[in-house]
């Protein structure tokens, strides 16, 4: 199930890690005292660092080292956590990230240069008193048969006494009696002396010792590793025996084990409370398995392989008389479609590994700019399908940076107006019906109409003194090379960007809304499916042709008589409870050259307000659509948003809502206007 | 992409070889030649899906194992009659690059004759003059006998098509 | 029967290395993945050798040995904590706490092996 190329797995973990290590060191700069997430900043250094080691990312390992180190400090009050050290930490993690994605580049300024600020942070002494160069390969426990080995064997004498917790502590005396026998000839005696009267016995305790006479090939090393774990803790007398010359082995600590260590009291770590984090540290964990996201992917294809098979089968089963084969197929509806289910339910992450990235960038922002801001996040947990995350952080990006740049004023601009000095950027996410919501809001200065309007007819997007509703104006503000910045800045506004942001949002067949109040912000949403793969749909027939429109779209269905119809020639309208709806006729858009039904459908679809008509031949009936992208070559047929395959194996179109409701409007508008 | 580099780029398209392996397959009586190597499969004719709105050069889409790839009529790069299918007509999937990307696209053949080779000593740039085509539209004639099999430009064709208004 | 082995460790590529290495040696392997995880799956299973990390969310690994020496079920289950060269100090503190042995990082799988075959014994 997991990707089995362990220098992936880290990479994964080491992205995951640098969010975690992220979102921390920025609530630090909320709160430079707490404790938990000095913790969690630490762990997660620690971590990357020890891992890295592990696949080879040496010069990770050694400049986040220095990081952990720095935190390490922190963390047992040494040296206080200042905004400084989170600054320093927060750049070095920049660098990091490099080391990861391009292990063999030449980083060593940089390091150099990062590590310079960090210990100017921690007040030149990051690293005193620690070895500043990466763990080593370890020397002790591998060191077996060395080079040194006399060739014949060697007479060892070995007298050993385990300490009494040695069995408790996981230690097995036989095994390592085995071990030593391992090494060669071997003489055991058990040393029974100090077991106690049965009185004061504690039958988990170890009484016995051992001395042992060993003809080995493998030297005094050998022995020392049968017992290196235990090495400090023990009693161990080893005496060379063998002609050559005796020589009396003291009990020999492991050089390498430092001193004891002095009382500090166990860090009893509180799971994390770094806010945008809490799925992931929140209590109990429920079992995760990684599973890479291209298997994801291809198991989203055989889905949609099945049930298109599967609607094939149920077409078959129709036009048969086999109840039983009418039954099997029902099953395979069923259980196809909660296959479908479950399967959108995997594809889905919750938006707030998305907006965690947005507290580095305001961050970043707030230093350049010299603006005072506050970045609040809404409805982390709102789960969106993993392509949509993907595909919009760009574009948040570029949202994000233009509400600072261009809505939020500089402080002492806010004060005059009356406001709080500190400006507001609310990042927010919401699921409605089949949509999900992702806002961007600040209280700026908002979007100044008469600007934008002067900049679209200098720029010729439309004529001087054309009409437009207040939507389409604010919409402009998507048009390529439109930017209102007065003075471009090197944040945004050089005019690319907003029309990459609408194009994105189309290709995830998603809209944007935009509202402005002057002197009270903006607020920009952006409207997106939820899923991407798979929507239901409503199958209609124009002409000869099948057509789909996205249910999540459809209002309602009604029937047009031909005497409505003809009613309506030239008008376009009908009149839905009170409400004048413009229609259109797809027949006709989509010059079939057939003649109309006699009972033609009206099909009403919408998006947000705004509402139009399809008048379609037949309604066929629910479709669970497989979306299939159209060619290239159709790019420029704005009608259809895709493609799906039919139980025949047949394709059909799938209608693009919106660019039909803003046709029926432009008709609406046309018509208005003239009459 | 612009049709100067896609020529420059299909220019190789003989890559130093002194033989071309190609598809050959007619077109109201021309014989047209594909490499054989952009060639996925040859199909029969299937139920073609019009998409309404499209440039008539690539009126409709089918079902390709599952994928819905546009398909062409190169008849109409070549100002040639649209004709009825017959028995022998076949759809020939071939694999372009149209901007910088893999792209399928059926094609709508009246018959296609065989896998063979052509070679490079027999190949001739399209004429000048005197040529009904456009010469872009053409990477080069090959003869054999007294015919010629005619290498078309396809990313040429496809990158070229103009808007609807060519119907 | 091959011996049951847990492994404790809040990186899932520490996991991954660690299970691979004992899979490959023949032996079973199951993960945990922070130490209160740990401490939950071992006082659940019956296990023949835990290793385990020392610095991990929701427990750390001196805890959870601390834990682990205190019930009765696993006194004298072996536990081989990772460490650093440079970390002398948790290193002690861990045996203190009462594991078996450590394996320092960077590691490669016959180390680990060798390890544990070491204190499993044959």
């Amino acid at each position: 199930m997991t990707s089995l190329d362990p220098i992936q797995v880290f990479r994964t973990e080491a992205a995951e890690l640098f969010e975690q290590i992220e979102s921390g060191l920025l609530d630090l700069l909320n709160d430079l005292s707490d404790q938990d997430t000095i913790d969690a900043v630490f762990r997660g250094l620690h971590t990357l660092k020890g891992s890295g080691a592990m696949f080879g990312f040496e010069a990770l390992a050694a400049f986040t080292h220095h990081c952990e180190t720095a935190f390490d400090r922190v963390r047992k009050g040494q040296v206080p956590a200042t905004d400084e050290l989170v600054a320093a930490v927060l750049d070095a993690q920049d660098h990091m990230k490099a080391l990861v994605s391009t292990p063999q580049g030449d980083h060593e300024d940089a390091s150099n240069r990062l590590l310079a600020a960090l210990h100017a942070a921690v007040g030149g002494a990051a690293t005193t008193g620690h070895v500043v160069t990466p763990p080593l390969p370890q020397a002790s426990a591998q060191a077996a048969a060395p080079a040194s080995a006399p060739a014949k064997g060697q007479a060892f004498h070995i007298a050993f006494r385990l300490p009494a917790n040695a069995m408790i502590n996981g230690t097995n005396p036989l095994g390592l009696l085995d071990e030593l026998r391992e090494l060669g000839e071997c003489t055991v005696k058990a040393d029974l002396s100090t077991i106690p009267g049965l009185g004061s016995l504690e039958p988990t305790d170890l009484y016995i010792g051992w001395s042992v006479d060993l003809v080995t090939e493998q030297g005094r090393d050998a022995i020392d590793d049968v017992f290196i774990f235990v090495m400090d803790d023990m009693d161990i007398k080893v005496t060379e025996v063998a002609p050559v010359e005796a020589k009396a082995a003291e009990a020999a600590p492991a050089a390498k084990a430092a001193s004891p260590a002095p009382e500090a009291t166990l860090q009893k770590a509180e799971p994390a409370k770094a806010p945008g984090n809490e799925p992931k540290h929140g209590g109990k964990q429920a079992e995760n398995v990684r599973v890479p996201a291209e298997r994801l992917d291809e198991l989203m294809d055989r889905v949609g392989e099945l049930v298109i098979a599967q609607s094939r089968l149920s077409q078959l089963a129709g036009s048969s008389a086999d109840l039983h084969l009418r039954a099997v197929s029902e099953d395979v509806e069923r259980l196809s479609g909660e296959l479908r289910d479950t399967m959108m339910v995997l594809r889905m992450v919750p938006v707030g590994s998305l907006f965690g990235r947005f507290r580095r960038l305001v961050h970043d922002l707030a230093r350049e700019t010299g603006k005072v801001i506050e970045l609040e996040t809404e409805g982390e947990t709102t789960e969106v399908d993993k392509t949509v995350i993907e595909r919009l952080a760009d574009p948040l990006v570029h949202l994000v940076r233009n509400s600072i740049d261009h809505g939020l004023e500089p402080p002492d601009e806010r004060v005059a107006a009356g406001k709080d000095k500190t400006g507001r950027v609310i990042l927010s996410a919401r699921q409605s019906g089949g949509e999900v919501i992702i806002t961007i809001k600040d209280d700026g200065r908002g979007i100044n109409r008469d600007r934008v309007r002067a900049k679209a007819e200098s720029s010729g997007l439309i004529q001087p003194g054309q009409m437009l509703t207040d939507q389409e104006l604010l919409q402009l503000i998507f048009q390529p090379g439109f930017s209102t910045a007065a003075q471009v800045t090197n944040l945004s506004g050089r005019g690319v960007g907003m029309d990459v942001v609408k194009k994105t949002v189309e290709a995830l067949r998603g809209v944007i809304d935009v509202r402005s109040e002057n002197g009270r912000g903006s607020e920009i949403s952006l409207r997106i499916p939820l899923t991407l793969a798979i929507i239901d749909g409503l199958l209609v027939r124009v002409g000869a042709g099948s057509y789909v429109i996205p249910l999540s779209a459809v209002e309602e269905c009604l029937e047009l008589s031909l005497e409505d119809d003809l009613r309506s020639r030239g008008r376009s309208f009908i009149s839905l409870r009170d409400n004048l709806v413009p229609f259109l006729r797809l027949r006709e858009l989509f010059e079939t050259g057939t003649p109309p039904d006699r009972y033609q459908k009206m099909v009403v679809i919408s998006t947000g307000d705004a509402r139009v008509g399809l008048v379609v031949d037949q309604i066929i009936g629910d479709h669970q659509t497989v979306i299939k992208s159209m060619s290239k070559l159709h790019h420029d047929v704005v009608t259809f948003s895709g493609a799906t395959i039919l139980g025949d194996g047949g394709v059909a179109l799938i209608l693009d809502v919106t660019h039909l409701v803003a046709v029926g409007q432009y008709q609406e508008a046309h018509l208005r206007a003239a009459g | 992409m612009n049709p100067e580099t896609v020529k420059h780029l299909f220019d190789h398209v003989w890559k130093d070889q002194d033989e071309l392996s190609v598809l050959t397959f007619s077109l109201n009586g021309e014989t047209f030649a594909i490499e054989a190597i952009n060639v996925q499969e040859i199909l029969d004719l299937l139920p073609e899906t019009r998409v309404p709105g499209a440039k008539p050069f690539v009126a409709g889409v089918i079902n390709f194992r599952g994928r819905v790839i546009p398909i062409a009529d190169l008849r109409r790069a070549f100002g040639m009659e649209a004709t009825e299918a017959t028995i022998d007509s076949r759809i020939v999937v071939v694999e372009l690059t149209l901007e910088g990307e893999p792209c399928l696209v059926g094609l709508r053949t009246d018959k296609v004759h065989e896998v063979t080779t052509l070679p490079h000593a027999a190949a001739e740039p399209p004429p000048i003059v005197g040529m009904r085509w456009r010469p872009d539209f053409i990477h080069c004639l090959v003869r054999r006998g007294t015919d010629f099999v005619i290498i078309p430009n396809l990313e040429v064709i496809f990158s070229t098509q103009p808007a609807r208004s060519a119907a | 029967m091959s011996a049951h082995i847990l492994t404790v460790d809040d990186s899932a590529s520490i996991r991954m290395t660690t299970k691979i290495a004992l899979t490959g040696a023949g032996y079973q392997v199951t993960e945990a993945v922070d130490g209160l995880d740990g401490l939950n799956k071992a006082k659940a299973g019956r296990f023949d050798l835990i290793v385990t990390d020392l610095n991990m969310p929701n427990m750390n690994g001196l805890s959870m040995i601390e834990a682990l020496r205190k019930s009765a079920a696993h006194m004298g289950v072996p536990i081989i904590f990772l460490t650093t060269e440079s970390d002398a100090e948790m290193k002690a503190r861990a045996k203190a706490a009462g594991a078996t042995g450590w394996i320092t990082k960077p590691f490669d799988a016959e180390q680990l092996v060798k390890i544990a075959r070491k204190v499993l014994g044959k």
